[in-house]
This record gives structure tokens, C-alpha cells and sequence, in this order.
């Protein structure tokens, strides 16, 4: 029975790994490739969880929404979405350094949140929104978790091999130009805000179907859902600590930080219950000093961004 | 030897070029002297390297006997050098006085003595002086920027192109300025676009051509010669 | 609705807010200028001033303003630590990466306080304390005091960045970092100073939050924007910018409330942010734009 409950485990968390993976992915498209901080991960996500679940669960009673789309019209949806919310954020921010950029998009995520927890008619507030269809959810279980993990793996490996040969494309190579060297990209006749406004907005909604296909798992999603610091950060240092620049390592970090997470979860839950709430803290302070250790000791991170597409780091911004 | 600035042989550059392929100058006590080329030449690139701005390679540089190559450019400021760059060289959010006060960073003690120096070498400063700079005009923000250089009281005082961009009759004021200073006996190495004039007017002169000496001699010699006329006198 | 409600309900909270979100603006302000990178732990460490000064209120039995300075110099110390720690390794790389250990930091100082504090709301005082009345307009001590107390700590900051030796090295080093080099001034110095009167500010701001609400891990966090949004409408660098983007942002939340749901109070500073760097981004008192 032990390696019954340990398999669904492992199902359970390689859903959460590709979901992140999807989160880390877009950020690579803006810091790792644009050198873009957005600190509102946590937003971009909620935005497509929570319009995918508009779109697509049955209709309910006093609150906006109950189309009952099909699931992939929700998914599309959730990108849409997030998109929409990054557009006029990055279109105002991006002419100036990211720091603008950084506190923005937690100002964008703070409003989220409010959004959320205070709209009735639109997110049913503290109750959330139930009743959220899921891909091949009337299966039994083990192969309804099974079925949605190949649907989630199979959407990131699409996203990986579309980023990757964006990447690859000369659309990539003049991303890191501008990313390297902006004089000399702007020099150059590049539109800068423009380039970095498609790499946003594309990141963007990536992030916001990371948030659908988590809201369609769990069939619900409600405000307390996600801790917005915490998800935002545990995707940033997910990334940092992969490799950003390096989609390979984007998603390796995933893994690395998602398992050290959960393990540690499993830990400090085997503690008593007072000690046990001061724990989660304590690890989130681990977290913390990880993103400054890997920022300090190695901070291309487990696999660097290939030689050759990066030149002098330290002329990237002034 | 009365050689305040030696440089020898020195290469370096930013990043990975060398800019500088091997240049030497010398500059004596209560002398100026001039550094011209074309453009791209290295001769800011030369003085910069004095300062310790940027990697050097190979030479060396010694100030009135000490060999400062690749000091920290705090040290070299105590060791009596200071550096006028060619852009943003004045604060510009402070006042005419705060930019002496701050020339003078790292002496204490009574300054009216170097106040009154300063000002009475730039007279348009002293009735200027709770202006702040940056509402000034282009050539009496050059005097902010070297009255802040000669707070200290230096040794020696590298100016990188204190012309550029100022009318003829500022240009002349600066030369003029730059020769009581002289004469006060502190050495002046200058880098200059207008070659022509500032050869007439410095003691010495370096031509300066793809990071490494061509010429030097006497202001005067070098006017006078042919191969120097024709490269960057434009006839 | 007569003025005396409008002043009552709105402009004095909205001054006394405000008053806070200088404090801490002042400090974002000089780390923007004078570090040039957005310092996103500056709430937090707010925070951490607030439960200080809890520390010293409980432990002391002292009285909340007699552990303000205790706090101020405690979170001074903090802020030096924590730059020697995170930050000044990054020197060399660029900015932003600095920004984002920040984040970490924002995160880790906020772990401390749960860990140390828990979860639960706090005061410094109990008890419900009644407002005086002046002319028809309700003020309580300690928002007067709040009110004062940042005056008084902007205005010593004034005389000290104006008149003193160090204080104009601070300002050199905003203005023209290469240039306050070549004169000789010493950016490590410069840098310390500048995390000692931040971290100051910080508790400051931490401190008058807590006495005239209430202290929670998160008090610190959700000042972060206004506190951001008063010192880009001001205009970074400028101090006196700082605190007049603070009142503004202050009262503009608390009126807000007249036409908006309460909950949305946080939307106004979003707002103003970004309308700033839409038509003015070098704010009211052309500061700098990074």
C-alpha cells in the first residue's frame, strides 16, 4: 500500500512541477531573456485561474460568469486575460528601469487580490468558485491524476519547444541584444519598450495558464488559494536557481525547489501544532537566504545560459 | 628629475581591447602639456589611465616618484592628482561653493586660503557662488569643474577637453586660466580636439595616433612639422 | 456633508497616514538616489522597527515613544547588517539584481518577525483613548504627535544633508556618483550612512503605524506602494518631494473612501503611481528617473 499512496505522491507533485514550470518559463521569457522584474507572478496567475473557471464551470446564481465553455476556450481565456492585465502595466513601466517595472506589478497583484477577495458578482469572493470542470475528472482516480498530468506535461512541452525556437529565432538573438546592451540596441534602430511590451505580455500569459490548469486540477479555486509573496517568490527562485536564460534550467529549478518545498512541508508537519505554524515561517526565511546564497555563490545558477549568448553581465544595466 | 607624471610603455583598455598599445609622456613640474591625435586615438583613454579608470595591462605610471599604476582612484586623489572629466564634471543639483566644498573632501582644517585661490583665479564664480551649477552656462561650469579639481590643491591636473563645446572667447579664458595655474606650479596635462590652438599655447606636446605615440616635442616643433600638420592640423 | 466632517474623517486620518507614508518615502527616496535601486524590503523593515518597539514596550514597560528611539537604532542596525550581508556583494553586478535580493530580504525579515512575534494583531497600548477637540476638529495625542514627530525627523534630516560635511557627501554621491569618487568621498561610507538614517526613517514610519492602527507581519508589506507611489510623486532624490508625496498619497487614500469602497484605499496609491510615470515621471519636484 505504501508505494501505492508514494506513486500518487510523485503523480501529484510532477502536476505541480509542469504548473510551475509553466510560471518559470514565462518569467524566463521576461528576466531571463528581457531582463524584465515582474514581482506580481502571483497576479498574472490568479487572473488566469480565475478567469478560466468564469469561462468554463456551470452557471451559478448572483455572480457573473457559469458559461460552461469547453476547457481549452478557458485556457485561451486565461491567457487572454493576463495578456490584457500586462499590456497597459508594461506599456506605462516599460520605458524605464525594471525597478518601475518591480514595483508596478506588485501594485498590479495587490489590486488583484483586493479584486478577488472583495467582488462578489465576479469572484464569489471568500468562496470561491466551485465546480470547475477538469479534463477526464470522472475517471478513478489514479487515472484521472494520471490523464491530467499528461494534459499538463503535454501543454508544457509545447510551451517549452514554442519558446525555445522563439528563442532560437531572431526575434531571440535581438531580445538578448536588448537585454545586453540597450544603447547599442536602441543604436541600432531596435524599438526597445516595444520588444520588452511583447516579451511582458507573452510571459505574462503563460503565467495566467499556469493558473488555469491549476484552478482546473484542484476543480476550485478561492482567494486563499495561493499566498501571493510566497508563490511569486518560490517562481523567482525557482528560476534564479535552475539558471535563467536557460529554459532547461528554468524548468530543472522548478523541480529541484518544488521537491525541497514539499519535502520540508512533510517535515515540519510531523512537528507539533505550535511549532509547526512558526516552522512554514521558518522556511520561508530559508527560502529566502537560498535566493541570496545562489544570487552570491552561483548565480547563473545549476545550467547557465549557453556561451556565447551572453556577453559582459555587468554592462546589461547601468 | 623633475618629471611630476611618468608613463611608461602602458597598454590597457576597457574590457578586453587595449586601446593603449604602448604609451609614454612625461610631464615636468609647472608644465603643460597637451595630448592631440584623431579620434579614437586613446588620448582620453590615456588620461583615464592615469586616474586608474581602467585596466591596465602593462607600464607603468609614477606621480613625483611613487608608482601609482592600478591604485584606487580615492588614493590617487591623496597622492595630489585630480581628474576634470569632459562630461558631467560638476554636481549639478549643488551649489557653486558646495562643488569647492566638495573638491576639497579630503583636506580639513582652514580652507579660505583655497577659496580665495580658487576664486580669485574665477572671479565670475565668486559672485556666482550660491548658484547652483547646473543652472550655469557651459564654460563657467568648466571653471565649477576646475576650481573643484584645484580645491585640493593638486600636484597634478588632468583636464580632458575643458574646450569642447565652449565659444573662442571662453576657450581663451580656460587657456589663460589654465597658465596662472601654471604658474602657481602645478603641472597640467590637458587633452584637446582644437589642436591647433592648444599646440600654440602648451609648453609640450604628444600626437597621439591609433593608442601609441607619433610625435612630441615643443607646442612650437610641432606646429612646425609637416607630418603633424597634415594628419590632424587639416592644413 | 459639512467641512468640518471632511476635515474630521478625512483630512486629519489622511494627514496622519501620510505623515507615515513620508517617513518611510524619505527612505526610499535616498535609496533610490543615492543606491540607485529600488529597495523592496524598505516595508519590512518597517515592520521589524514596529515589533522593536514592541520588544521594548513589553520587555521595558516602557512607554511606546520612549522605545521609538530604542527601535530607530536597533532597525539602523539591522538595515547596516543587512546591506553588509545581501547587498554589498552585489555592488558590481547591475541594479536590478540587488532589487531582487531585496525581495528575498522583504521576505526573510518578515519570516523573523512571524517566527519571533507570531501571527497575531498587537498594540502598544490597550485601551480606546478619546480625541481632543480643537475648534471643532477631533485630533488625538498620538496623531499629533505623528504628525510632529515626522516634521521634526524630515527637518533634521534637512539641516544635516544641507549643512554637514557627510550629509553634502550624500548629496554629491545622488547627483554625480563618479564624479563625488573622483573627489575623494568614500561610497562604503556614504552607503553605510545612508542605511543608518533609512533604517531610522523605516522604524519611525513602523512605529507611528503601529501606535495609530495596529501591528501585524503584514503592516509593513501593504505600505510598500504608497510609500513607493509618494516618493516617485515627489520625485526621487528629493526629500522635501518625499513628504509632500506622502500627505498627498496619504489624504488622496483616505478621500478616496467618499467615491471608492474601503477595500480599493490601496488602488489610489496604485493609481497615482502609475499616472505619475505616465505624465510626469520625474514627479512634482523634478526628481531623478532611473
Amino acid at each position: 500500500m505504501e508505494w501505492i499512496g508514494l506513486a500518487n505522491y510523485a503523480v501529484f507533485m510532477a502536476i505541480f512541477i509542469c504548473i510551475y514550470a509553466l510560471l518559470s518559463l514565462g518569467l524566463n521569457i521576461q528576466w531571463g531573456f528581457t531582463g524584465l522584474f515582474n514581482a506580481g507572478i502571483a497576479g498574472f496567475f490568479a487572473v488566469g485561474a480565475y478567469t478560466s473557471a468564469i469561462l468554463t464551470s456551470p452557471a451559478v446564481e448572483g455572480r457573473l460568469g457559469g458559461f460552461d465553455l469547453p476547457v481549452p476556450v478557458g485556457w485561451i481565456g486565461a491567457m487572454l486575460a493576463a495578456a490584457l492585465i500586462a499590456w497597459p502595466i508594461g506599456k506605462i513601466c516599460l520605458r524605464f528601469r525594471s525597478d518601475y517595472l518591480a514595483i508596478a506589478t506588485i501594485g498590479v497583484a495587490e489590486i488583484i487580490r483586493l479584486v478577488i477577495k472583495s467582488e462578489d458578482w465576479l469572484t464569489n469572493s471568500a468562496r470561491g468558485i466551485t465546480d470547475i470542470p477538469r479534463p477526464f475528472g470522472d475517471l478513478p482516480y489514479v487515472y484521472s491524476q494520471l490523464a491530467y498530468l499528461a494534459i499538463v506535461a503535454g501543454v508544457l512541452l509545447v510551451a517549452y519547444l514554442m519558446v525555445e525556437r522563439q528563442i532560437a529565432a531572431p526575434w531571440g538573438r535581438m531580445m538578448r541584444a536588448i537585454r545586453d546592451n540597450e544603447d547599442a540596441a536602441r543604436a541600432m534602430g531596435k524599438d526597445v519598450p516595444f520588444r520588452r511590451l511583447e516579451a511582458f505580455i507573452f510571459g505574462s500569459a503563460l503565467m495566467g495558464l499556469g493558473g488555469a490548469l491549476f484552478a482546473h486540477f484542484n476543480r476550485t479555486i478561492t482567494p486563499e488559494a495561493i499566498d501571493p509573496m510566497i508563490a511569486t517568490f518560490l517562481v523567482w527562485i525557482m528560476l534564479i536557481l535552475g539558471g535563467s536564460g536557460n529554459n532547461r534550467g528554468a524548468i530543472l529549478g522548478v523541480a529541484v525547489v518544488w521537491i525541497i518545498w514539499s519535502m520540508s512541508e512533510i517535515v515540519t508537519d510531523q512537528l507539533p501544532h505550535e511549532y509547526a505554524v512558526k516552522a512554514k515561517y521558518m522556511r520561508v526565511f530559508l527560502i529566502g537566504l537560498m535566493l541570496q546564497l545562489v544570487l552570491r555563490f552561483r548565480p547563473e545558477g545549476l545550467l547557465p545560459e549557453p556561451q556565447g549568448t551572453r556577453e559582459e553581465v555587468s554592462e546589461k544595466s547601468k | 628629475m623633475s618629471d611630476i607624471l611618468v608613463m611608461r610603455d602602458l597598454v590597457g583598455g576597457y574590457g578586453d581591447a587595449n586601446v593603449l598599445q604602448g604609451v609614454s609622456m612625461t610631464a615636468a613640474k609647472a608644465e603643460i602639456v597637451v595630448i592631440v591625435g584623431p579620434n579614437g586615438a586613446g588620448k582620453s583613454t590615456a588620461m583615464k589611465a592615469i586616474f586608474g579608470l581602467l585596466k591596465v595591462r602593462g607600464g607603468s605610471i609614477t606621480v613625483d616618484g611613487t608608482d601609482i599604476t592600478g591604485w584606487e582612484p580615492n588614493r590617487i586623489v591623496e597622492a595630489g592628482v585630480c581628474y576634470v572629466p569632459q562630461v558631467s564634471n560638476v554636481f549639478r543639483e549643488m551649489t557653486v561653493h558646495e562643488n569647492l566644498e566638495m573638491g576639497a573632501f579630503l583636506r580639513s582644517g582652514d580652507l579660505s586660503a583655497a577659496y580665495d585661490r580658487v576664486y580669485t583665479l574665477f572671479p565670475d564664480l565668486k559672485e556666482r557662488r550660491k548658484a547652483l551649477a547646473g543652472n550655469l552656462s557651459g564654460g563657467q561650469r568648466q571653471m565649477v569643474a576646475m576650481g573643484r579639481a584645484l580645491m585640493l590643491e593638486p600636484k597634478l591636473l588632468l583636464l580632458d577637453e575643458p574646450t569642447a563645446g565652449l565659444s573662442p572667447r571662453y576657450m581663451e579664458q580656460i587657456f589663460q586660466i589654465c597658465r596662472d595655474v601654471r604658474d602657481t606650479g602645478v603641472t597640467i596635462v590637458l587633452v584637446e580636439q582644437h589642436a591647433k590652438q592648444a599646440l600654440a599655447f602648451a609648453d609640450r606636446g604628444y600626437v597621439l595616433a591609433s593608442g601609441a605615440n607619433r610625435h612630441e616635442g615643443t607646442g612650437a616643433d610641432l606646429l612646425a612639422d609637416r607630418d603633424v600638420a597634415d594628419m590632424f592640423l587639416g592644413g | 456633508m459639512d467641512a468640518l466632517e471632511i476635515i474630521n474623517f478625512y483630512l486629519v486620518p489622511g494627514i496622519v497616514i501620510g505623515s507615515i507614508y513620508a517617513l518611510g518615502a524619505v527612505g526610499i527616496t535616498l535609496v533610490f538616489a543615492i543606491l540607485r535601486y529600488a529597495h523592496l524590503a524598505h516595508g519590512d523593515l518597517a515592520t521589524l522597527g514596529a515589533f522593536l518597539a514592541l520588544g521594548a514596550v513589553t520587555l521595558g514597560g516602557v512607554s511606546p515613544y520612549v522605545a521609538l528611539p530604542v527601535a530607530m537604532v536597533l532597525t539602523a542596525a539591522a538595515a547596516v547588517m543587512i546591506d553588509k550581508a545581501f547587498y554589498a556583494y552585489l555592488r558590481e553586478r547591475p541594479k536590478i539584481v540587488t532589487v531582487m535580493a531585496s525581495l528575498g530580504v522583504a521576505l526573510m525579515v518578515r519570516a523573523v518577525v512571524q517566527v519571533v512575534w507570531g501571527v497575531d494583531s498587537e498594540t502598544y497600548t490597550r485601551g480606546i483613548v478619546r480625541p481632543d477637540v480643537w475648534f471643532g476638529i477631533r485630533i488625538r495625542d498620538r496623531e499629533l504627535i505623528t504628525i510632529l514627530a515626522m516634521i521634526g525627523l524630515v527637518l533634521a534630516l534637512h539641516v544635516f544633508l544641507q549643512q554637514s560635511k557627510w550629509g553634502k557627501a550624500m548629496r554629491a554621491m545622488s547627483d554625480n556618483p563618479d564624479l563625488a569618487l573622483l573627489s575623494g568621498v568614500d561610497n562604503k561610507k556614504v552607503v553605510m550612512l545612508t542605511w543608518i538614517i533609512v533604517g531610522g526613517l523605516c522604524a519611525a514610519a513602523g512605529v507611528f503605524l503601529g501606535l495609530n492602527y495596529e501591528l501585524k507581519a503584514m503592516m509593513g508589506w501593504t505600505m510598500l506602494l504608497p510609500m513607493f507611489a509618494a516618493a516617485i510623486l515627489g520625485g526621487v532624490g528629493r526629500v522635501e518631494g518625499a513628504v509632500l508625496g506622502g500627505l498627498i498619497v496619504g489624504i488622496a487614500e483616505e478621500m478616496s473612501t467618499l467615491f471608492l469602497p474601503t477595500e480599493y484605499k490601496a488602488a489610489t496609491a496604485f493609481a497615482i503611481l502609475l499616472l505619475m510615470l505616465l505624465v510626469r515621471p520625474t514627479g512634482l519636484l523634478k526628481g531623478k528617473v532611473l
